[in-house]
C-alpha cells in the first residue's frame, strides 16, 4: 500500500497499484506546486544587521544556527560563512578549524557523484554540492593565513601562503583562457607580506613579482590597479636580494618610487591594515519562459514573457502547468552591492609621539570576480538548463499520456488534466539557479601596510566610516620588526 | 509474492536501513600503516624519526666524542621547522626523535628549550616554597654538546585529480661549541594520491 493512501471517497485506480485518493492527490499537488514559493528568511540580511550594530558575535550565531537550514550540498558555504563571521567576530582558532573542514570538504568534492549529477539534471543545479568559485576556493586560504597571523602563528601563516601558492599553479595549469581569472593578485601580494615579514625574502620576492603580473593581466576586468605600495616592496626585497638586473628593470619601470632599505625597516614595527568594505554581490533567479505553441506565447505575452524573481511564482506554476505549452529556464543573475566608501582609513596613536595615520587602497575586487567567475561558467549553465527544460517537459508529456491511457476512457481526460498539471507545474516550479555564494564576504578587499617606531599604539578606526575593529585590536604593542595585523570590517 | 509481502520487505528495508552504523571505529595497532589521505601522518613521523635518529647514531661522530671525553655525549633537539603545505604538527616529530635519542641509550638527552622554561620555573617556586633540604639549586643543569635541528619541507605536484607530494625530513646534528656540523641526515618520502573524478 501507499504511505500517501488514507481510507479513498473516490479512489483513482491506477495499473501500478496504488490508490491514491482525489484529497490526497490534490495535497499533494497543492504541496509540489506550492513548494519553493514560501518566503525564507533572508539570512544575509540577519547578519548585516548585527555587523552593523557592531555584534559580530551575533553575526557569527546567525549562521551558526542556520547550519541545518545550509544542508548537506552547501556544507562549504557553510564552513565559508561560518569562517568568516567567526574571523570578524576575533575568534581565529575556531575560523580555522571551521576553514580546515571547509577545505577537505572541497577536496571531497573534487570526486562528482554522478545519481547527484543525475538528480541536479532532472531538478534544478541546487542539488548539487556546492563548490565555490575558484576565487573563493582561494580565499579561504587567505582567511586562514591571515587568522594565523593575527594569533602569531606565522610559520602556520606561510603553510597557507604555500597552499595558495599551489592552488593558483593547479588553477592556472587547468584553465587555457589567456584573460580568465588564473591567478590572483591580492592573494600573491599578501603572501609576499607574509613571507617577507618572517624573514624569507627571496619567497616575498618571487610572490610580490608574480602578484604584480597577476595584476596587471587582470586589470581589464577586475578594475583593480597595480597598489602604489607594490612596486616599492619589488625594489626593496630586490635590492636586499642583490638581484641587479630585476632592480634596474623595476627602477626604469617605476621611475618615481622611492623606497627604503630593508635592514633600516628591521628597526622600526609593522602594521598591515586589511579592511572588508562593503557588501559582496547577491544572486538572482532570472527567468526566462519559452513557449511551444501560439497559445503558449500569448499566456507568456500576457505574463510579461521575461520575469524576475519578485514574481509570483506559484501563479506561474499553475498557470503554465495547466497551459502544458511553456518551458520555463532559470538563470542566475549577478545583483552587485557596491561599497560607497573609496578609502579606509585608521589612525594609530602613540603614548607620545605623533599619531600616523593610514588609508588603505583596493586590492581586491570581489564584485568583479564574481561577475567574472559568473560570466565564465554562463555557457556551460544556459546550455544545461535548456536540455534539462526540455527533458522535464518531454517526460511530463510521456507520464500525462501515461497515465491518461491507464486511467481508461471514462476517467482519462481528467486524470489526464491533474496529472498534466502536476508534471508540468513541477516542471516550472522546480526550475530554479543555483544563486549560492560566499555572501558574508565584503564587497572590496582593501589593504595598507606602514612602518613605525616600535611601542604602544591606540588604534583608533575612521568614525565616519563606522568600521568594526575588534576589541582585542584596539591597542598595540609593537617591537623592533613585529608585524601586526589589524583587521577591519567597514559597511557601506 | 503478493502486495502485502511487497510491502513488508519494502518497509523492513527502509526501517533497517536507518540501524546502519554512522560511526564505527576499530582499534588497531599504532605500527600498523594507515594512510587515509596522503598527509603526513603518525607513522611517516615514528618511521623517520627511527631510521634518522638510527643513521644519526651510527655514525663516526659519536665514537670520536665518546673516546676523547670519555663520556657520552649530551644532546638537544632545537627547532624542527615546518616549511611544507600542511600543518604538521612538529611537536609530535620532536617527542619520536627525543624517545628514540633517550632510548638509544648512547647519548644523554637534556630537556628542550619549553621543557628547560617549566623546569626553571618550578625551582625558583622551589626556592621559594619548598623545604630548604629539599630545594634543587640553580646553575647545575647540563649544558648539552650538540644540538639536532631540522625542516620538513615538501614539493607538491598535481594534475586531474593526481597529485603527487614529495616530502623532504633534513637533520643535522651541530657542535654547540664549534658550530661545526658533525652529521646531516635526510630522509624523503613520496606518496601519490590519486582521486577519482566521478562515481555512482
Amino acid at each position: 500500500m501507499s504511505l500517501l493512501a488514507s481510507s479513498p471517497t473516490v479512489s483513482v485506480p491506477a495499473r501500478w497499484g496504488i490508490f491514491i485518493s482525489t484529497q490526497s492527490f490534490f495535497a499533494l499537488l497543492a504541496f509540489v506546486l506550492l513548494a519553493g514559493c514560501g518566503p525564507s528568511v533572508n539570512r544575509y540580511a540577519l547578519i548585516e544587521t548585527s555587523l552593523r550594530a557592531h555584534n559580530p558575535k551575533g553575526a557569527d550565531a546567525i549562521v551558526q544556527s542556520a547550519e541545518k537550514e545550509y544542508g548537506d550540498k552547501s556544507r562549504l558555504l557553510y564552513g565559508m560563512d561560518r569562517g568568516m563571521t567567526l574571523h570578524l567576530a576575533g575568534d581565529y582558532q575556531q575560523s580555522n578549524a571551521v576553514l580546515e573542514q571547509a577545505e577537505e570538504e572541497l577536496d571531497r568534492l573534487y570526486t562528482r557523484k554522478i545519481r547527484t549529477e543525475t538528480l541536479a539534471f532532472m531538478t534544478n543545479d541546487t542539488a548539487l554540492p556546492y563548490e565555490g568559485d575558484p576565487y573563493e576556493q582561494v580565499l579561504i586560504n587567505v582567511l586562514k593565513a591571515l587568522n594565523y597571523a593575527v594569533l602569531g602563528q606565522w610559520q602556520d601563516a606561510l603553510v597557507e601562503a604555500r597552499r595558495i601558492d599551489h592552488r593558483l599553479n593547479v588553477l592556472s595549469d587547468r584553465t587555457t583562457e589567456k584573460n580568465a581569472y588564473r591567478d590572483d593578485g591580492f592573494a600573491r601580494y599578501l603572501s609576499g607580506i607574509l613571507y617577507e615579514s618572517t624573514g624569507e625574502v627571496n619567497d616575498a620576492f618571487i610572490a610580490y613579482r608574480k602578484a604584480y603580473e597577476a595584476f596587471e593581466a587582470t586589470r581589464t576586468w577586475s578594475h583593480t590597479p597595480v597598489p602604489s605600495q607594490l612596486p616599492i616592496d619589488l625594489l626593496r626585497t630586490a635590492e636586499a636580494l642583490h638581484f641587479t638586473q630585476e632592480l634596474s628593470g623595476y627602477q626604469s619601470l617605476f621611475p618615481d618610487a622611492r623606497w627604503e632599505a630593508r635592514q633600516a625597516l628591521q628597526e622600526l614595527a609593522q602594521v598591515v591594515v586589511i579592511s572588508y568594505n562593503g557588501r559582496a554581490p547577491r544572486k538572482e533567479d532570472r527567468f526566462l519562459d519559452i513557449p511551444i505553441s501560439l497559445d503558449a506565447l500569448q499566456l507568456v505575452l500576457l505574463n510579461r514573457g521575461f520575469s524576475q524573481s519578485e514574481r509570483n511564482r506559484g501563479v506561474d506554476t499553475v498557470m503554465y502547468g495547466l497551459n502544458g505549452q511553456v518551458v520555463r529556464v532559470a538563470l542566475p543573475r549577478l545583483v552587485p552591492q557596491k561599497t560607497h566608501v573609496p578609502l579606509d582609513r585608521v589612525s594609530l596613536i602613540p603614548d607620545n609621539g605623533t599619531p600616523v595615520t593610514v588609508n588603505t587602497e583596493l586590492v581586491h575586487n570581489v564584485t568583479a570576480l564574481a561577475d567574472k567567475a559568473l560570466s565564465e561558467r554562463m555557457a556551460v549553465i544556459t546550455s544545461k538548463a535548456l536540455a534539462r527544460a526540455a527533458t522535464k517537459h518531454a517526460m511530463a508529456e510521456a507520464t500525462t499520456r501515461g497515465a491518461q491511457q491507464a486511467a481508461g476512457k471514462d476517467a482519462g481526460p481528467w486524470v489526464g488534466l491533474l496529472v498534466g498539471l502536476l508534471t508540468k507545474g513541477w516542471a516550472v516550479a522546480s526550475e530554479e539557479a543555483d544563486k549560492r555564494s560566499w555572501q558574508t564576504l565584503p564587497d572590496e578587499i582593501h589593504l595598507a601596510r606602514v612602518w613605525i617606531p616600535p611601542g604602544h599604539y591606540r588604534v583608533q578606526p575612521s568614525e565616519s566610516h563606522d568600521a568594526l575593529l575588534p576589541e582585542t585590536m584596539r591597542t598595540l604593542f609593537l617591537g623592533p620588526g613585529e608585524t601586526a595585523v589589524l583587521i577591519q570590517r567597514v559597511m557601506p | 509474492m503478493d502486495r502485502g509481502r511487497v510491502g513488508l520487505l519494502v518497509l523492513t528495508v527502509v526501517l533497517l536501513g536507518g540501524c546502519a552504523q554512522e560511526t564505527k571505529v576499530t582499534r588497531v595497532d599504532s605500527e600498523v600503516v594507515t594512510d587515509l589521505s596522503g598527509r603526513w601522518n603518525d607513522t611517516d613521523s615514528r618511521m623517520v624519526a627511527e631510521s634518522m635518529v638510527k643513521e644519526a647514531l651510527g655514525y663516526q661522530w659519536l665514537n670520536n666524542f665518546s673516546s676523547s671525553k670519555h663520556r657520552q655525549p649530551v644532546v638537544v633537539v632545537g627547532t624542527i621547522l615546518n616549511s611544507s603545505h600542511e600543518h604538521i604538527n612538529v611537536n609530535t616529530f620532536v617527542a619520536d626523535l627525543e624517545r628514540e635519542l633517550t632510548n638509544s641509550q648512547k647519548v644523554t638527552f637534556v630537556a628542550g628549550k619549553g621543557d628547560r622554561e617549566e623546569l626553571r620555573t618550578e625551582r625558583k617556586e622551589q626556592a621559594m616554597y619548598a623545604l630548604e633540604e629539599t630545594q634543587k639549586a640553580p646553575g647545575k643543569e647540563i649544558g648539552a654538546d650538540y644540538m639536532m635541528k631540522g625542516s620538513i619541507a615538501t614539493i607538491l605536484d598535481e594534475a586531474e585529480g593526481t597529485k603527487a607530494v614529495f616530502y623532504q625530513v633534513d637533520l643535522q646534528m651541530v657542535d654547540l661549541e664549534s658550530n661545526a656540523k658533525v652529521w646531516f641526515g635526510q630522509k624523503k618520502i613520496k606518496k601519490v594520491v590519486e582521486k577519482k573524478r566521478s562515481i555512482f
